[in-house]
């Protein structure tokens, strides 16, 4: 039989739900499928939507699923996941039939509440097919559910899904910093996507998020030489940050050459006062 | 494309010519820009429009004219839908993308679920529909079971409409009553003697697309009375005036139900401004644009006037809208009077 994660969530929301929104949390018989779903959907009627700010402890509240964390989560996506997490006992045929008819059927902080849940859901080979189109939803909140905080695409993703995911994150110019396992899963069939991506962006003359260049890095050849050229011209003070963590990462000569013709920043960031997560967008 | 161009004209959505003696469309006869500045500072509620039918041109006219938010009916598309599918996505999307489309112009979209009655009359469809409303009107924004009621008048429209007033009952939410085109006030009576027998408060239930005949009725029985302004009908927005002049702003919304059919989503502004310049008091106007259908449809507990009331001007370049209608950053409005689309 799968395992219920339940257990985890009960106490969180016990600590900060009100005693008439527990109430209602507990009258739902935890037994009954088609209740636990009308419960899904009628949760925003009867739970606030406080925002869930916790101590480190939370940051990963399932041991042994790291990665999967609740923080920043509010009130009525955490009982909804409670509530599917309930529902992994069910026959396997039965379970995969309620997720899918909540899918179906599910509006955006719902289908936020699904994708947020996949990582403790059984069957995931189930899900993935879901998991990968939600990469390429158009509502932003739907995106973050699956893209960010979530452990699901490190582990089941395959790498073209991943790489379109990473590349995703970057083109909605959202943090990739927030991908759990960006670095472990780096590849280079990535890193040539990213260059493309690089050359569409500077000839639409708009910029590239400088913390992208750190997937580039074990990929870049000779051929590239002229793309970090280009970045060390750049106005933003940011991309020669950029173009200096670049040299001073690479094995290759020409590259760390290039970097010696730049000085001012190898110092800084031999002292430690520049390194790639310095230049995401953490927000 | 053999079809007869008349026969593509005999099945409007929400209205139809009887006597084919079309008005001159009323909103044709007065310049709009001239009359735009009478409703400077107004706010409006459309308590009914289609927005799934509807392009962002319309969404970017409506925040400009003032409308601040809409509820959208489930209804027919236009063509009956041939699986429960269809009816999922079509839902889907009035709890899902529309609403999100409509608040990249800051347009809060709130939305009626029901089985509508053309499509009541396809029992097998309908049974299944009906076990799946209860995942679809207990959802965020859903302000009522809606539009429900007759069309045809058939038996099998009057089961799904007694089984619909149930599921709003026990859902405590309001209901959005489309009366049908013909023999109008025939079944604009049996919808409302239908709901009274159900137990429903009238003061929970919105009679929509009203007209001479049938204002009287429903009012003086209690339930709301909203009247649609569509143009080529017999219910242009000059009469509509008359109306608030002789029954007053007590229960009375206007709407546009603007869909897939030739109307104007700008149907309350307009009004507005007609009201305006015939000389009714701005509190009237006000009620029966925008405060009357709050008052109807927040019974549902789902109407935040704060969303839409704090002239917070939507931001399209927040984070989480990163991949929007907007694509690729664009602003929500942009210069079309302009050569170039860049
Ligand atoms: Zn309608």
């Amino acid at each position: 039989m799968p395992t219920s994660y339940s257990s985890y969530f009960y106490p969180l929301l016990k600590k900060h739900t009100t005693e008439s929104e527990m109430k209602w949390l507990d009258s739902i018989p935890k037994d009954n499928p088609n209740a636990l779903m009308t419960a899904f959907v009628k949760a925003p009627r009867f739970l606030s939507k406080t925002i869930i700010q916790e101590e480190l402890e939370y940051q990963n509240l399932i041991p042994n699923l790291p990665g999967f964390q609740v923080n920043h989560w509010n009130f009525v996506r955490l009982s909804r996941v409670w509530f599917l997490s309930l529902l992994v006992t069910l026959p396997k045929d039965e379970l995969i039939e309620k997720i899918e008819t909540l899918f179906d059927t599910a509006e955006l902080n719902e289908l936020v509440a699904l994708f947020s849940s996949l990582p403790i859901l059984p069957y995931p080979q189930v899900w993935l097919p879901r998991a990968t189109d939600a990469v390429r939803s158009n509502m932003g909140f739907v995106f973050d559910a699956i893209a960010l905080h979530n452990p699901f695409p490190y582990h089941e993703f395959p790498e073209l899904a991943w790489n379109q995911l990473v590349l995703k994150t970057i083109f909605n110019e959202k943090p990739i910093q927030m991908i759990y396992g960006l670095l472990e899963r780096n590849n280079q069939n990535l890193s040539i996507g990213l260059v493309s991506f690089v050359k569409e962006r500077w000839s639409a003359g708009r910029d590239v998020p400088p913390d992208v260049w750190q997937l580039l890095v074990p990929y870049l050849s000779e051929g590239e030489l002229y793309l970090v050229e280009t970045l060390f011209k750049s106005q933003r003070k940011e991309d020669v940050i950029a173009a200096s963590l670049i040299c001073s990462q690479s094995e290759l000569n020409s590259y760390q050459l290039l970097g010696t013709k730049h000085p001012k920043f190898p110092e800084e960031i031999k002292n430690g006062k520049w390194d790639w997560s310095k230049l995401g967008n953490n927000h | 494309m053999c079809e007869k161009q008349s026969d593509l004209t005999t099945n409007p959505s929400h209205f139809e010519n009887q006597n084919k003696t079309n008005d001159t469309p009323t909103h044709m006869d007065l310049q709009w820009d001239e009359y735009k500045d009478k409703i400077k500072g107004f706010k409006f509620f459309d308590p009914h429009i289609h927005m799934v039918s509807r392009t962002t041109d319309d969404y970017q006219n409506m925040a400009q004219a003032g409308i601040v938010a809409v509820i959208e009916p489930a209804f027919w598309v236009g063509q009956p839908r041939t699986g429960l599918s269809s009816f999922k996505d079509y839902y889907s999307s009035l709890v899902g993308w529309e609403r999100f489309r409509s608040s990249q112009f800051g347009i809060k979209h709130y939305c009626t679920i029901g089985l509508n009655s053309r499509e009541a009359n396809n029992e097998r469809l309908a049974e299944e529909v009906m076990e799946i409303l209860p995942l679809y009107i207990y959802k965020e924004g859903v302000v009522g079971v809606g539009e429900i009621g007759f069309d045809d008048q058939t038996e099998l429209e009057e089961k799904y409409y007694r089984l619909q007033l149930e599921l709003a009952k026990e859902a405590k939410l309001p209901v959005q009553i489309h009366t049908p085109h013909r023999d109008k006030k025939r079944g604009t009576e049996r919808s409302m003697s239908i709901a009274i027998e159900h137990g429903l408060d009238p003061s929970w239930v919105i009679v929509d697309h009203n007209n001479e005949e049938t204002v009287k009725s429903v009012l003086d029985q209690g339930f709301y009375a909203a009247f649609t302004i569509y143009p080529f009908t017999k219910m242009g927005n000059k009469r509509m005036v008359s109306i608030v002049e002789q029954y007053g702003a007590e229960r009375i919304m206007i709407n546009s139900s603007a869909d897939w059919g030739i109307s104007d989503p700008l149907a309350i502004p307009k009004t507005a401004a007609l009201m305006v310049s015939r000389g009714i008091p701005h509190d009237v106007i006000r009620k029966v644009t925008y405060e009357n259908a709050i008052e109807a449809f927040a019974k549902s507990g789902q109407i935040q006037v704060s969303d839409f009331e704090l002239n917070t001007p939507s931001d399209p370049n927040e984070k989480f809208h990163g991949n929007s209608v907007l694509r690729g950053g664009q602003l929500p409005k942009w210069n079309q009077n302009s050569l170039y689309i860049d």
